[in-house]
């Protein structure tokens, strides 16, 4: 019985598509309204990031409730960096109260790279304690022990990285969030089929979901610096020269048909589960990679 | 009241005082071979410091005659010296020379006071006389020479020839001894001592010297034609000119043998061989001299001993046998034994003998005669059976050395006063341990090899043409760079204050050489026979635990600077410029030497011995007292330390920082080390002068300076 | 190792400006070790601030110069009993303890931190050191050979590593290796893999509870324990 549409849709097999919308600096909500408009019926859920890259914004369980409100699926991604377990904990409850179960359990990028350069890291707990957090609140305790009135039921998932330069760890990693109860994976940007490749080989072993991460590229420049500061996105030069060789102004053209390419060749040799479409800040291309990728969602 | 470095007077002493003022130094094993324990390392120092007329002073302080060591020494002291074990010893003996020619040793008057009415009577003029004669009148007494030759000197006059020790220097010395007022008896042979205390002397030393040839005891040795080497020297010493023939032969392998063969080859003889009984390798002439006798064209023949001699128209059939080497005896040198049937015959015009010298001591001395016809006396006190009488020298060993016989010479002098003044011969407990022990070879690897620089010789052809002396003196740059090899033993740091120690290991990672390092119990310890006296741990010791063993190193850059800066405040002349330079080599010697010339009014230099004594807080001081500049100024890739510069780096990037935090540019303060041997030093300085003037003026300009503050 | 980094000559000499007979005071141990407030720094701190003053013009400091084996015991603070009614503030170049041992001891004199304590780490090159503990109370060495997390990885996490691993490299400072690859690593020499695949559940972050107290009974004397 699933708790959610996502997860629904995650028993099934289905080729799964899913993107992320980054919430504002302030209050003026207006457009990431727009973007969860324009996506909601072209996904079969939306992310909303938690201060990305450590940058403080609006939070994701707002932006949550809104994609709720607009009648789109929500997934919460909830970081470790901000809150300790008390906080965790509290969220999560608010979050089952008002029907937002899937969440993706993520450690959270370190407060150097982000912009509030002294703020005090948390860190309580980690992505895998996370997940076993939720597991825990579901069995209707806390996880100090006491009992709950009233235990919610959540659908998860977390992260993982096969474009990694040192792999091993990655894999001890992943399978450690197998066991503790992850459901689904949102990988980092892939950049080289062949290691997606490799790390399926491994990974297929399991009962979960993997979604490969596609980052929409808008120039070389930006290729360059997500490479040298984005933890975790390593892009090949091939890719840095291919966006390097158009005119000027089409940049992002370039960007979107590499993206489309990639997603496509990943449908047709059914090398995952689905892809998650990562163009923060450029939402609103998110519809064109769809439609150049000829991935058709089944409504809902 | 000037304040000094420490804070000012009212202000706690940053380390708790010194327990004493002993010098926590040890003996280095060059003073400690010098039978006169001179301090050598002293003297080198202030050598390789460009400072030659001090050096002179430490020399004069420990040796009477130390121009005729400079010559004729045996220098124990090189054959100790632990520079060998990274390459060859320091060449003591010729900076000795050069410290005395260029320190105008010629030009020193001595005086000498009468303070006692006691006389003194000297049996003889060679060196243990001539000391004991120096060191009396010194304390005051009323000293007579007699002499049975013509002319003062001993051995050093009819012995040593002169292309060794020039007749001038000797006789300086002596005409010394004339100003001392030390009565001189030439011509005057003692034979009976009772006369000499019957002329009043309370006092006699025999020092009447080995003069008697020992004999070969073969058939012929009397024959014309043989000679024996003592009585050779002295002829020729005292200006004859004996006619050898073409071709003879000296027996022996001693010094005496090599002198008279040199100097037979001076007198025009051209084939001149020696005959040694042993191996060439065991002939105990020194290897320097014996180098040169070969290189002057004499030959030896090793393991030959003459048996026989005939005289056969007109020259000398000599008999030999040759020798192989069988069992030692008793000095622990195998025994040459005579291999059978091998005799062979040679011809020579003139055969020399020097196989040993013996004193010969007047039976009327009624003093107790030993082994080798030696004079007995009491070790300590060198008296004789009489009393009063007292012996050294030749006399007493035995053919011996020169140093030996001044430390006799010395030595008696004092127990002579011992003894007129009644007071009890006591032997001196204060002994200083004498530093020993080899280098580890880690350190050894870090020391740089510049290779030993040798006194120029005259080329062999030239030398044997006449008796001049055989050895130039250095010039400066190859004495301060030749002083500059020493390692100066003993000289180096320690912890003195082990309770501030923190065994933070910073000595031990600092130290260029290894040398600091833990002991079974954690504490750290930096062996005194191993340290190099580079200074770096010095200045970087983070509880200022660590000092150099001489007080002098210690006090030395901070109460240069404050004398300094005393000056140079009151002399106001702006803007005031100082520079810490080295004063080793490059300073004494030749690139620094021009800043040192060069140094215009507004500049001030500090020698510092070694920039690697230089730390930040000395810089900030100089800042502090005024100065608008400041340079460190260091010998660079020639430092005969190393790292010296990067550490003194250190020290500059730490007082740049602060000057940084002050509102001072940090330009003001600025390092030079020459890399190439032609860098203009003076270039260097007008440009820094040039540019801490305009900063000045900038500042007058924007009345940041009180002109009247300093 | 405790590790402190003298604070800039601004700030002391902002710090210092009411007082006018100042002693700095140097600690013998641990800030003689890491060079920030050894006898050798009073030294120069007080040259630096003697020479800062001569350029400023203003102030009118006295300093007098002392340095302690240690600053945190209090037999050798009765050293300063009779130092301290000759000054106006004790400047204190000793660690946090340091400062606050002090100032207990003397309630009537300003105590000034003339350093900044930043960590317990140890020096593996002369000049360099880096920190390796964080007093956590709960120490897991055994499960990470020897290789702490809570230090050494940015995050402090303890089922690492995270994404941001770069060439082993942390994404917050790229000169810092990711700890987590260091431990793997390590791990895998040992033979010990499978300690870093179990589960480490959160961290007790009051192992002990904060101002931590360490009280050691004293094991009894002339009883009969038999």
């Amino acid at each position: 019985m699933a708790n959610s549409l996502f997860e629904e849709k995650l028993h099934s097999d289905e080729f799964l598509v899913t993107t992320e919308v980054g919430p504002p600096k302030g209050v003026d909500v207006s457009e990431m309204i727009h973007h969860i408009d324009i996506l909601k019926d072209k996904v079969d859920a939306i992310n909303m990031t938690d201060h990305q890259s450590s940058v403080m914004r609006f939070p994701s369980l707002g932006g949550c409730l809104l994609v709720k409100e607009r009648g789109g699926e929500p997934i919460l991604q909830m970081t470790c960096r901000d809150r300790n377990r008390l906080a965790l904990q509290a969220d999560l409850l608010l979050a089952y109260s008002r029907g937002i179960v899937n969440v993706l359990c993520l450690t959270g990028d370190s407060i150097d790279v982000g912009d509030h350069k002294e703020a005090k890291p948390v860190f309580d707990s980690d992505s895998v304690q996370l997940l076993r957090m939720i597991r825990t609140l579901e069995s209707g305790k806390d996880i100090a022990g006491n009992d709950l009135k009233g235990a919610p039921k959540f659908c998860i998932g977390a992260s993982v990285h096969p474009e990694a330069d040192f792999i091993e760890p990655q894999l001890v990693k992943f399978d450690k969030k197998v066991s503790a109860g992850a459901q689904f994976f949102q990988t980092q940007g892939i950049f080289d089929l062949g290691s997606l490749r490799r790390f399926m080989q491994y990974a297929s072993q399991f009962d979960v979901k993997i979604l490969a991460g596609i980052i929409v590229l808008a120039s070389a420049r930006m290729a360059q610096y997500m490479n040298a500061n984005v933890p975790g996105i390593i892009i090949s030069q091939a890719i840095i020269d291919e966006l390097a060789g158009v005119e000027k102004g089409k940049g992002l053209q370039k960007g979107i048909e590499i993206a489309a390419r990639f997603i496509k060749t990943i449908k047709e040799e059914n090398l995952c589960h689905g892809v998650h479409i990562m163009a923060v800040g450029n939402e609103s291309i998110v519809p064109d990679i769809i439609e150049a990728a000829q991935l058709v969602v089944a409504p809902r | 009241m000037y304040p000094s470095m420490y804070g000012n007077t009212h202000s706690y002493p940053a380390y708790r005082k010194e327990t004493a003022t002993r010098e926590r130094s040890f003996i280095p094993p060059c003073q400690a071979a010098c039978p006169l324990h001179m301090d050598i390392r002293e003297y080198v120092d202030l050598v390789a410091q460009g400072r030659i007329m001090e050096a002179l002073q430490v020399i004069r302080s420990g040796n009477p005659f130390p121009s005729i060591c400079a010559y004729v020494c045996n220098h124990r002291c090189e054959d100790a010296c632990r520079r060998s074990q990274v390459d060859k010893p320091i060449a003591i003996r010729a900076l000795k020379r050069f410290a005395l020619e260029f320190g105008g040793d010629r030009m020193v008057q001595v005086e000498a006071q009468t303070r006692h009415p006691e006389k003194v009577a000297i049996v003889g003029s060679g060196p243990a006389g001539m000391a004991c004669a120096y060191y009396l009148r010194k304390l005051g007494y009323p000293a007579a020479i007699f002499e049975a030759h013509s002319e003062l000197g001993g051995m050093l006059r009819v012995g040593i020839p002169r292309y060794r020790l020039p007749r001038e220097v000797l006789d300086i010395e002596i005409q010394r001894l004339t100003q001392m007022g030390v009565e001189i008896r030439t011509s005057t042979r003692v034979v009976s001592l009772d006369l000499l205390f019957d002329m009043g002397y309370k006092a006699v030393f025999i020092t009447i010297g080995a003069h008697q040839s020992l004999r070969m005891g073969i058939d012929g040795e009397e024959s014309p034609g043989v000679v024996d080497g003592a009585t050779f020297l002295r002829e020729v010493n005292l200006g004859l000119k004996p006619s050898l023939g073409e071709r003879i032969a000296v027996v022996g392998g001693g010094n005496v043998a090599i002198d008279a063969a040199r100097t037979a080859l001076r007198l025009g003889t051209h084939e001149v061989y020696i005959l040694y009984r042993r191996s060439q390798a065991e002939m105990p002439a020194d290897p320097a001299e014996l180098e040169q006798t070969l290189q002057e064209g004499v030959r030896i023949q090793s393991l030959v001993t003459p048996t026989k001699i005939e005289r056969q128209d007109g020259r000398l059939k000599v008999t030999c046998v040759r020798m192989e080497l069988g069992e030692p005896d008793a000095s622990g040198r195998r025994r040459p034994v005579p291999v059978e049937d091998s005799e062979f015959n040679e011809d020579f015009d003139t055969l020399i003998t020097a196989i040993g010298q013996a004193p010969q001591t007047p039976g009327d001395f009624r003093v107790q005669i030993g082994r080798g016809s030696t004079i007995q006396v009491d070790p300590i006190t060198l008296s004789t059976n009489r009393i009063g009488v007292f012996a050294g020298g030749d006399a007493v060993t035995g053919p011996a050395t020169v140093v030996e016989a001044l430390a006799a010479g010395r030595l008696a002098a004092s127990r002579i006063d011992d003894y007129l003044e009644h007071r009890y011969p006591s032997v001196s407990k204060e002994e200083q341990e004498t530093l020993v022990g080899d280098l580890l070879p880690e350190t050894v690897e870090m020391i740089r090899k510049t290779g030993r620089l040798d006194a120029p010789l005259l080329p062999a052809e030239a030398r044997i043409k006449e008796f001049e002396p055989i050895e130039l003196v250095y010039d400066w740059e190859t004495a301060v760079n030749e002083a500059r090899r020493c390692l100066r033993c003993g000289m180096g740091a320690e912890i003195l204050f082990q309770d501030k120690c923190a065994t933070c290991l910073t000595c031990l990672r600092v130290c260029p050489y290894h040398v600091p390092h833990l002991d079974t119990k954690g504490t750290i310890q930096i062996p005194v026979d191993q340290c190099q006296a580079c200074g770096v741990c010095v200045a970087e010791c983070p509880a200022k635990a660590i000092v150099l063993r001489k007080p002098y190193d210690r006090r030395h850059v901070t109460e240069e600077l404050d004398h300094v800066l005393k000056s140079a405040t009151e002399s106001k002349v702006s803007p005031l410029i100082i520079g810490f330079c080295c004063q080793y080599g490059l300073f004494g010697t030749g690139t620094l030497a021009n800043l040192w010339r060069a140094a215009k009014a507004g500049i001030w230099i500090i020698p510092v011995l070694c920039i690697a004594k230089v730390e930040a807080d000395h810089l900030l001081r100089a800042f502090e007292m005024g100065a608008e500049g400041v340079f460190v100024a260091g010998c660079g890739e020639q430092c005969a330390r190393e790292s010296t510069t990067s550490w003194v780096g250190h020290q500059v990037q730490k007082a740049r920082k602060v000057l940084a935090e002050v509102g001072l540019e940090p330009n003001r303060l600025r390092m030079y080390v020459p890399s190439a041997a032609d860098a203009n030093p003076a270039e260097w300085l007008d440009r820094f002068v040039e540019q801490i003037g305009g900063l000045y003026l900038a500042s007058v300009i924007m009345q940041e300076v009180k002109v009247d503050s300093r | 190792m405790i590790v402190a980094e003298q604070k800039p000559l601004q700030e002391i000499r902002r710090m210092i400006s009411p007082y006018e007979r100042v002693l700095i005071l140097g600690c013998g141990t641990c800030m003689t070790v890491c060079d920030a407030g050894g006898e050798r720094e009073v030294s120069f701190l007080h040259n630096a601030l003697r020479l800062a003053q001569s350029k400023g013009g203003n102030e009118a400091h006295r300093f007098l110069e002392y340095t302690l084996k240690r600053q945190c015991e209090s037999e050798f603070l009765e050293t300063l009993v009779d130092k301290v009614g000759d000054v106006d503030a004790i400047l204190s170049l000793g660690c946090g303890i340091g400062v606050q041992a002090i100032a207990e001891r003397f309630p009537d004199t300003p105590v000034l931190p003339g350093v900044n304590t930043s960590f317990m780490g140890m020096s593996k090159e002369q000049g360099v050191w880096d920190e390796r503990c964080a007093a956590c109370g709960d120490c897991r060495l055994e499960d990470t050979a020897g290789i702490c997390p809570i230090t050494r990885c940015t995050k402090g996490i303890l089922n690492g590593p995270c994404a941001g691993t770069k060439n082993g490299k942390c994404e917050a400072n790229k000169d810092m290796d990711c700890a987590w690859v260091l431990i793997y690593k390590r791990l895998e020499r040992l033979g010990q893999l499978e300690k870093m695949r179990r589960y480490y559940p959160m961290r007790n972050f009051r192992a002990i509870p904060r101002p931590k107290r360490l009280v050691r009974t004293p094991v009894g004397v002339g009883e009969d324990n038999g």
